[in-house]
C-alpha cells in the first residue's frame, strides 16, 4: 500500500486540483482502504483498488459540496486562457497551468484522463476503477482532450 | 469534427486500436492534415499534463503523514545475539502488569466463532505482516507483531490492540485468544521497545503453554500470508 502512495497522491492532487485538498483525500482513502482491507481482492492491483477508493470519496464530497455540473463554459475561464492569456499560463510553473487545464475539464472525464494518460492503466482498467463500460472511458478521453485543447490553445510544446 | 473520429483519435494516442484500426487511422493520418495537426496537438497536450504532473508523485511521502494515516512503519527491536531468554522475554514489549484488569479487553478482542463469515480481527491477522498496522471498520487499530508455530502445529500470532498485547493462533474457524496483557508502552504506530522493566508474564503463559517455536521470518511469514496460512 505504501509503494502505492506517490502515485495516489498524484491522482488525488489531480482530482481535486489542490495540494492540501489532493492530500486529504489521500488520507481519507488510505483510511478507508485499512479499514476495508478485507475488500480488497488478492491477485487484483492494488494501485487500482486506491484510485477506486478515491474517485469515490471524490464524488461524495462534491456531492456534498453541493457542487454540480463542472463544465465551464470557455468564455467564462480566468483571463490567463485567452489570447494574451497562453503567454500567461506559460509564465507560470507547468504544473499550475496543467491543474488549470484539468479544472477545466468534468469530474468524471478527468478522472478517466488522469488514469490512462498520466497513472498509464489501459482503457480496461481504467473502465474497472471508475466502474463504467471501456466504451465510455473511451469517450471520456476524447472529451478530455478536446476541452483541454480549447483550454490550453496552443500550449507549450504544441507543433505549430 | 465528430465524437466518433475524437474517440478514435484518443484511443490511437492511447494504443487502444487494435493493429487492424491503428494502421487504418495511420493512413487517415497521412491523408488528412487537419486530422494530423490534431492528432499532433493532443499528443503534445497529454505529454505536456504529463510532464507537469510527474513530479506529484516524486515527492516522498513524509513520515509524519504516514504515521497520520497509520502506516508507519516501526524499525523491528534489535536481536540480542547471546541471550539465552526464551525470544519473547528478548524482546518482549513494555507491558503492563495490570493482567487481571483486562478480562472485559479480552472479551472485546475475543474472536467470534460462529457464522462462516471471517471478522475484522481474523481477517487482520490473516492478511496483515507483522510490524505493519492495520485499522479495523470499527476504528480499532491493529498491529501484528510477529509470528510463531505452536506445538500442536497452528500457527499463532502475537499483535497489539488498544493498547494490549494479545496472543492468538489460528483455527479453521478464525483465530482464538491464547493469552493477552496490557501493554503500557506504545500505540501500535510507536516504535517496539526493548523490555527493560517491563512485565511480560501475561503472554510469557500463553508462550509457554502452546511451547511457542521461535519466530518466524519475514519472508516466511509472507508465504504463509500469501497461501492462506497452508504450509505449501
Amino acid at each position: 500500500m505504501i509503494a502505492a502512495l506517490p502515485r495516489l497522491r498524484r491522482f488525488c492532487q489531480g482530482l481535486v486540483g489542490h495540494v492540501q485538498d489532493g492530500d486529504d483525500l489521500m488520507q481519507s482513502t488510505v483510511e478507508r482502504a485499512l479499514s476495508r482491507a478485507h475488500q480488497f481482492v488478492p491477485g487484483t492491483r492494488v494501485d487500482s483498488w486506491m484510485f477506486r477508493i478515491a474517485r469515490n470519496l471524490h464524488i461524495d464530497r462534491v456531492r456534498a459540496a453541493g457542487r454540480r455540473g463542472q463544465q465551464v463554459p470557455v468564455d467564462e475561464l480566468p483571463e490567463t486562457m485567452g489570447e494574451d492569456g497562453r503567454a500567461t499560463v506559460e509564465s507560470r510553473s507547468d504544473l499550475a497551468a496543467a491543474q488549470r487545464a484539468l479544472q477545466a475539464v468534468p469530474d468524471d472525464q478527468r478522472a478517466a484522463f488522469l488514469l490512462v494518460v498520466v497513472e498509464g492503466l489501459s482503457y480496461r482498467e481504467a473502465a474497472d476503477v471508475l466502474e463504467v463500460p471501456v466504451g465510455t472511458i473511451m469517450s471520456r478521453l476524447a472529451r478530455a482532450r478536446g476541452r483541454i485543447e480549447q483550454v490550453v490553445g496552443r500550449g507549450p510544446g504544441v507543433v505549430q | 469534427m465528430s465524437n466518433v473520429f475524437d474517440e478514435r483519435l484518443a484511443a490511437w494516442l492511447d494504443g487502444a486500436l487494435s493493429p487492424e484500426e491503428a494502421a487504418a487511422f495511420a493512413q487517415e493520418l497521412e491523408r488528412d492534415p487537419d486530422l494530423a495537426r490534431r492528432a499532433a496537438e493532443w499528443q503534445a497536450n497529454d505529454a505536456f499534463l504529463k510532464g507537469a504532473l510527474a513530479p506529484l508523485a516524486e515527492a516522498p511521502i513524509d513520515d509524519a503523514l504516514l504515521a497520520q494515516m497509520g502506516l508507519a512503519q516501526p524499525a523491528p527491536a534489535p536481536l540480542a545475539a547471546n541471550d539465552n531468554q526464551p525470544f519473547w522475554r528478548r524482546h518482549a514489549l513494555p507491558l503492563g502488569g495490570a493482567v487481571a484488569a483486562s478480562l472485559a479487553a479480552l472479551l472485546l478482542l475475543a474472536v467470534p466463532q460462529r457464522g462462516a463469515e471471517p471478522d475484522g480481527l481474523s481477517l487482520a491477522l490473516d492478511t496483515t505482516p507483522s510490524l505493519a498496522a492495520t485499522r479495523l471498520a470499527d476504528g480499532r487499530m491493529i498491529e501484528p507483531t510477529l509470528t510463531v508455530r505452536a506445538a500442536d502445529g497452528r500457527w499463532c500470532r502475537e499483535f497489539r490492540a488498544d493498547g494490549k498485547a494479545a496472543l492468538a493462533c489460528r483455527t479453521d474457524k478464525g483465530w482464538t485468544i491464547e493469552g493477552e496483557a496490557a501493554a503500557t508502552g506504545p500505540s501500535p504506530t510507536d516504535e517496539v521497545r526493548l523490555a527493560a522493566g517491563s512485565d511480560g508474564a501475561g503472554l510469557d503463559a500463553a508462550y509457554r503453554r502452546i511451547r511457542a517455536s521461535d519466530p518466524l521470518g519475514q519472508e516466511e511469514e509472507k508465504g504463509l500470508i500469501s497461501r492462506g496460512w497452508n504450509r505449501r
